[in-house]
């Protein structure tokens, strides 16, 4: 039998559990989030593909099939995590949900996890893209540590998500910004090409986000490099996303609630 | 001032087409296009586009494929079918969403004027974005078009942000019976990126593909605009010019059709604005 200590100690993940699993829900039946998640990455790879094909085949199909996943994933956090707290405003739920005992970063937390989640619905659309329209070898050198980085991607990436959450709400036309950082993250990360190809001064830009770790632990996991490094930073990327979106949920409800603002459109 | 002052003066034939087409469609324009404010416009309409050219244009170094001029002239070509496709979509099914459908359909108004001027106000749009991206493209990426052809180029530009009007056109009569239109809408508009030879070669394409490039808007156009910035001007890319206008004069037709067709099938169940 459970003490009163351990359900305390325990109700702080159980509302990220239960956030993460009803927008999980959610967002599996929203249909622009499907054509986000799973349409535009197969697109993406597609085009990326064929390119190859047509071009030197510097590079393996795997290669661009785990980028435009990490693609569909990123994609999912901007318009999902980004949007958040304007989609809780605009439904009406945002001052319930602030209102309530458990810390409201919490409840965000959840529902950025996951927004990133479902765009795991990508990574598999695209790995079996690559295997049965591109007829790529698609079989994981360490398969055990390729999951691992697969769920450390996901973490970190909806962990960006909470500070883009938290930050995109100050400011009126969020979604604009979200049309706006697709392309560059997916540039700037390597996700479809090489780093070493980008300008230098982009590089730093790169070691901050996550996307950049996340995809380089996949293609070591996958084609047999050391992914553990990367997983590593992931690890710590998401530790200062943690940080850095606990003290601007903060900075931001308490703003809300100063100046009466939380339901303001 | 006398009752008879009052009285609008009676309008020229043909006066009240005019009016509608060119100030209800800039109306419409203002009313209706989410991304007219700067700070919308300038992240969705000129920001992103920009990246788009670069993304692209390294992807195709990374992998080998294509000059840099091959993927800047497919793409600032391409963003114009941002304007087209979603601007019209909402210019058109935006009225339903709104509820504002109804009225606009109950006035004595001519269709046609109604409906074609929610274009003029896209097509500028789309022009304007295209320009942009090809004055970017100089600065940042060197690309020099060859300046004999430039004319033709812009004509090229020109025609193909029409005819991703009139594609445009289709899918927001499409809008104003299905639920969620804007979901077909950005399917269309990453699926030209794939389809018309934006990215790939059109023949690296298999032949189901290449055949629908034939039909959708930007495939002629961007052969086109690849010829004339390569300083190969004469009558080939005048022709791919030609079909490109055929090719948006044709989705525009079948935009209006649908549009009537809506219309009337919208008044027989009295059901104009249901969502």
């Amino acid at each position: 039998m459970r003490g009163p200590g351990l359900n305390e100690a325990l109700s702080w993940p159980r509302v990220v559990a239960w956030g993460w699993f009803y927008q999980l829900k959610m967002q599996a039946q929203s249909g622009f989030m499907l054509m986000t998640a799973v349409i535009q990455p197969l697109i993406f790879a597609s085009i990326a593909m064929a390119d190859q094909q047509a071009g030197n085949h510097g590079l393996p199909i795997l290669y661009y099939a785990l980028g435009a996943g990490i693609m569909g994933i990123w994609s999912t956090v901007v318009f999902g995590c980004g949007g958040a707290l304007s989609w809780q405003r605009h439904q009406g739920t945002l001052e319930p949900l602030v209102m309530v005992p458990a810390p409201f970063v919490l409840v965000l937390m959840g529902i950025t996890l996951g927004t990133a989640t479902v765009g795991l619905y990508s990574m598999g659309a695209t790995l079996l893209w690559a295997a049965v329209v591109f007829r790529a070898h698609v079989q994981m050198a360490d398969p055990y540590l390729f999951t691992l980085g697969a769920v450390m991607t996901v973490v970190s990436l909806g962990l960006l998500g909470l500070v883009m959450g938290s930050s995109f709400v100050l400011y009126r036309n969020s979604n604009a910004i979200s049309n706006m950082i697709e392309y560059p993250v997916w540039l700037v990360t390597g996700l479809l090409v090489p780093l070493s190809l980008l300008p230098g001064w982009s590089h730093p830009l790169a070691y901050a986000l996550a996307p950049t770790w996340g995809v380089e632990a996949l293609r070591s996991a996958a084609f047999g490099g050391q992914p553990l490094p990367a997983i590593g930073w992931c690890l710590l990327a998401s530790l200062v996303y943690l940080a850095v979106g606990v003290w601007l949920v903060g900075v931001v409800e308490r703003r809300a609630r100063q100046t009466a603002t939380l339901n303001f459109q | 001032m006398s009752a008879a002052a009052e009285v609008a003066p009676p309008l020229r034939p043909g006066g009240h087409f005019w009016r509608v087409f060119l100030i209800g469609g800039l109306i419409s324009y203002r009313a209706l296009f989410y991304w007219i404010t700067p700070w919308q416009y300038i992240p969705t309409m000129l920001a992103a586009p920009t990246f788009q050219i670069l993304f692209f244009v390294y992807l195709g170094r990374a992998a080998g494929v294509g000059s840099t001029a091959f993927f800047v002239v497919g793409n600032c070509i391409q963003i114009c079918s941002m304007s087209g496709i979603y601007g019209m979509t909402m210019a058109i099914s935006n009225e339903r969403f709104f509820q504002t459908l109804s009225p606009i359909l109950a006035t004595p108004s001519d269709r046609l004027a109604v409906f074609l001027g929610r274009g003029l106000p896209v097509l500028i749009s789309g022009f304007q974005t295209c320009c942009f991206g090809f004055l970017v493209s100089a600065l940042i990426l060197g690309f020099r078009p060859a300046p004999a052809e430039l004319p033709q180029l812009l004509l090229a530009v020109l025609v193909t942000s029409a005819s991703c009007t009139g594609f445009g056109m289709a899918l927001g009569s499409v809008g104003l019976r299905v639920r969620d239109v804007f979901l077909i809408a950005n399917i269309a508009y990453f699926a030209v990126l794939l389809v018309c030879g934006v990215e790939v070669p059109l023949h690296q394409l298999p032949l189901p593909l290449r055949v629908l490039a034939q039909i959708l808007p930007l495939t002629h156009g961007i052969a086109a605009g690849r010829l004339l910035a390569a300083g190969q001007g004469g009558a080939a890319p005048m022709v791919d010019v030609l079909l490109e206008g055929l090719v948006g004069i044709c989705w525009a037709t079948a935009a209006y059709l649908l549009f009537r067709y809506f219309e009337r099938s919208g008044r027989r169940s009295g059901a104009f604005d249901r969502l």
